[in-house]
């Protein structure tokens, strides 16, 4: 309750400084979120790692040739070699026999580590100016004021504008490059577009998530939002909105912690969201896949269970005990019961002092999982060309699964069997 | 009449190495032309460099006489079914939108009649009952109808298609070859890259026979022969895999400028 509690006095703006962590985190996240979802789409996440890892350098050589740390400098040195390093990927995967996967390590490790180089540098000569200037390794919101935060909001509304307007050839291009320039779209200046504001989002998110964990914040909203929507519009929107919260609640939780680095904590929120999604997600979520396949299991347990009444010769008419039933059935004795239950509750059965009987609706359900079945049966015998021994395992599987439409051209196909393959009667 | 595509010595090199070389044709118009070779031949290079996707090294390439920037309204392209992804977050009707957008270009909004456009083409198609459906539920027959349906809203006069007919049922197959017909009917010229000699004197009246050379060009009856099919399929020329080799190892330049 303590922990809810500060956290929501983040919330408050009591401090000043908490408006400008409030804010700054919001906008920073918010782009890197829209801007991710065109990564994600062209399946470049990994380049979003190696740009994220190149702003380092530059951030130490603009802090270097500056002497100070002014954000626009540091913006501007870190978009310079996080372009550079995405060219070079491109470049050396398009000109040398290096595959596009180990041109991404080798990039990325090379900036990285001169990144780190430099900085190490710049802390041992005496500089004052420079405290603070590692967390650009992990990311510190509480570090930024109020000029950055008007920064960031003229380059997030540049960016945004950006890719508001060409949202259309954006998508296209994403979707098919080819044809997009089939068309005639110019994709280079729309790779251009893409590249400029991935690049300068990153430069500007490593402020409040660091260099090591800020591709997770570029591509993990995106991620999130495809388990709720099938639709670009609505994902980019979802992605900007998860990815803004995320920011917000990371930077919340390490601004009361004081001493927590933000990243890790913004990573932490971000990755939740994306476990949630991934579990009750609407599209492609394990829960909606868990409902199904437990719906399923249940069709399959009634249908078997009605399947021990059919009896061609008594249809309807014997009282049986639970031990006939039982010793016909191949299911556990809990299983039976549980199907019998679901029979009786849905009517297909009556019980009489401990026997079962059908009922009309009963027989009528029997009849047909027997015909759906011995259907089945035939169809594999013939288009499959099945041996008669062979095809009741198939049929056992398949009976649940044929809809009435199925059915319907089953028979037709098969133009109105009366036989199945073992030579019983097909009910109708 | 004025010939729908004319190439000039086109050559496109792949890795230092020609993967089409010295490609000099004229195609009709009104007909159905396919574009035949084995695996590799580079038919669908072929296509993509006429329709600018690909930079020819050496040569070009004309669309109804003129270059293709000034015509490029008149002229579709139909990438291969699985040059793209199609758990891209995308409806049926999203993707044959497309189509519209050759002539919207980036900003235009689309009008009533793009959507009436859209619907048609996907009726065309027998893809009505799917329009709202997402691409990622679509069997590859499907898939491929929805981009023949894009090419249609496209309304173009010079159709270029890649493989149309890889991994479709029989039934789309049908389906597809009838509306090609019914295209060339209305007076539309179609370039196909096929590789199934079984029913390609069937389907096309017209053959570019390719082998990163180009073997023979003319009417399928002329064409369509036993030793031109030897040609096409028979492996490559020694002597001339032998010299792109060594322009590969060496880096030589192909022409000296």
């Amino acid at each position: 309750m303590e922990f809810l509690t500060e956290i929501w006095s983040f919330f408050t703006f009591s401090e000043p400084n908490v408006k400008v962590v409030f804010w700054g985190s919001l906008i920073l996240c918010s782009i890197s979120g829209l801007v991710g979802t065109f990564t994600l789409l062209r399946k470049r996440s990994l380049i979003g790692d190696v740009i994220s890892h190149a702003v380092l350098p530059g951030i130490a050589l603009a802090f270097i040739i500056g002497q100070q740390k002014n954000p626009l400098y540091l913006i501007i040195g870190a978009t310079i070699t996080g372009w550079i390093s995405t060219y070079l990927v491109d470049y050396i995967t398009k000109h040398s026999k290096i595959k596009n996967d180990t041109a991404i390590a080798l990039i990325l490790s090379v900036f990285f580590g001169v990144g780190v180089l430099l900085l190490t540098h710049i802390q041992h000569s005496g500089n004052a100016s420079q405290s603070g200037l590692d967390q650009f390794i992990f990311g510190r919101a509480s570090a930024m004021n109020m000029s950055d935060v008007w920064l960031f909001s003229i380059v997030g509304t540049i960016i945004t504008i950006l890719i508001v307007i060409f949202f259309r050839g954006l998508s296209l291009l994403s979707f098919d490059e080819n044809y997009s320039q089939s068309i005639g779209f110019p994709n280079e200046l729309l790779k251009l577009i893409l590249s400029i504001t991935t690049v300068t989002t990153v430069a500007m998110g490593v402020q409040a998530v660091g260099v090591v964990l800020m591709s997770a914040l570029l591509i993990t909203p995106a991620a999130c939002a495809k388990f709720w929507t099938n639709k670009i519009i609505p994902m980019a929107i979802l992605a900007l909105v998860i990815s803004g919260a995320s920011g917000v609640l990371g930077s919340a939780i390490s601004y009361t912690y004081n001493g927590m680095p933000t990243g890790p904590w913004i990573v932490v929120v971000v990755s939740l969201f994306a476990f949630i999604s991934a579990f009750i997600g609407r599209k492609n979520g394990l829960l909606k896949k868990y409902l199904q396949r437990s719906k399923n299991n249940t069709k399959i347990l009634r249908e078997n269970t009605i399947k021990l009444f059919f009896n061609p010769k008594t249809l309807g008419e014997t009282q049986f005990s639970f031990e006939d039933i039982f010793a016909k059935s191949k299911m556990q004795r809990a299983t039976l019961k549980k199907g019998l239950s679901l029979l009786k509750s849905d009517k297909l059965i009556t019980t009489n002092q401990g026997t079962y009987a059908t009922t009309s609706l009963g027989i009528e359900e029997a009849k047909t999982i027997v015909r759906k079945h011995r259907l089945w049966e035939l169809y594999i015998s013939k288009f499959m060309h099945l041996q008669p021994d062979h095809v009741h395992d198939d049929a056992e599987g398949i009976e649940h699964v044929i809809t009435p439409e199925i059915e319907r051209e089953l028979e037709k196909e098969l133009d109105f069997p009366t036989k199945d393959p073992h030579d019983s009667d097909i009910p109708y | 009449m004025k010939p729908s595509v004319e190439t000039h010595n086109l050559t496109v090199i792949y890795d230092k190495k020609p993967a089409i070389w010295n490609i000099d044709f004229t195609l009709p118009t009104g007909k159905i032309i396919g574009i035949m070779g084995p695996n590799g031949s580079g038919k669908s290079t072929l296509l993509k460099a006429i329709m600018g996707i690909i930079e020819p090294n050496i040569g070009y390439s004309k669309v109804f006489d003129q270059d293709l920037e000034d015509v490029r309204n008149k002229v579709s392209y139909v990438p291969q079914r699985q040059s793209v992804d199609w758990d891209f977050p995308a409806s049926v009707w999203d993707v044959v939108a497309m189509g519209r957008y050759a002539t919207k270009g980036l900003f235009k909004r689309l009008t009533k009649e793009d959507h009436r456009m859209i619907e048609e083409s996907l009726s065309k198609v027998n893809m009505t009952p799917f329009t709202n459906r997402q691409i990622s539920q679509l069997s590859g027959g499907q898939q491929q109808r929805v981009f023949l349906a894009r090419a249609l809203a496209q309304n173009a006069d010079l159709y270029l298609m890649d493989e149309p007919f890889v991994g479709v049922d029989a039934a789309t197959e049908q389906a597809i070859i009838t509306l090609l017909k019914s295209m060339r009917d209305a007076g539309k010229t179609l370039l196909v890259v096929h590789h199934d000699l079984l029913t390609a004197q069937d389907y096309f009246e017209h053959m570019v026979l390719l082998n990163s050379r180009l073997v023979a060009e003319g009417p399928t009856s002329e064409v369509f022969t036993k030793d031109i099919l030897t040609e096409t399929y028979g492996g490559t020329l020694t002597t001339l895999s032998k010299v792109a080799n060594v322009l590969q190892e060496k880096d030589f330049p192909m022409r000296h400028k």
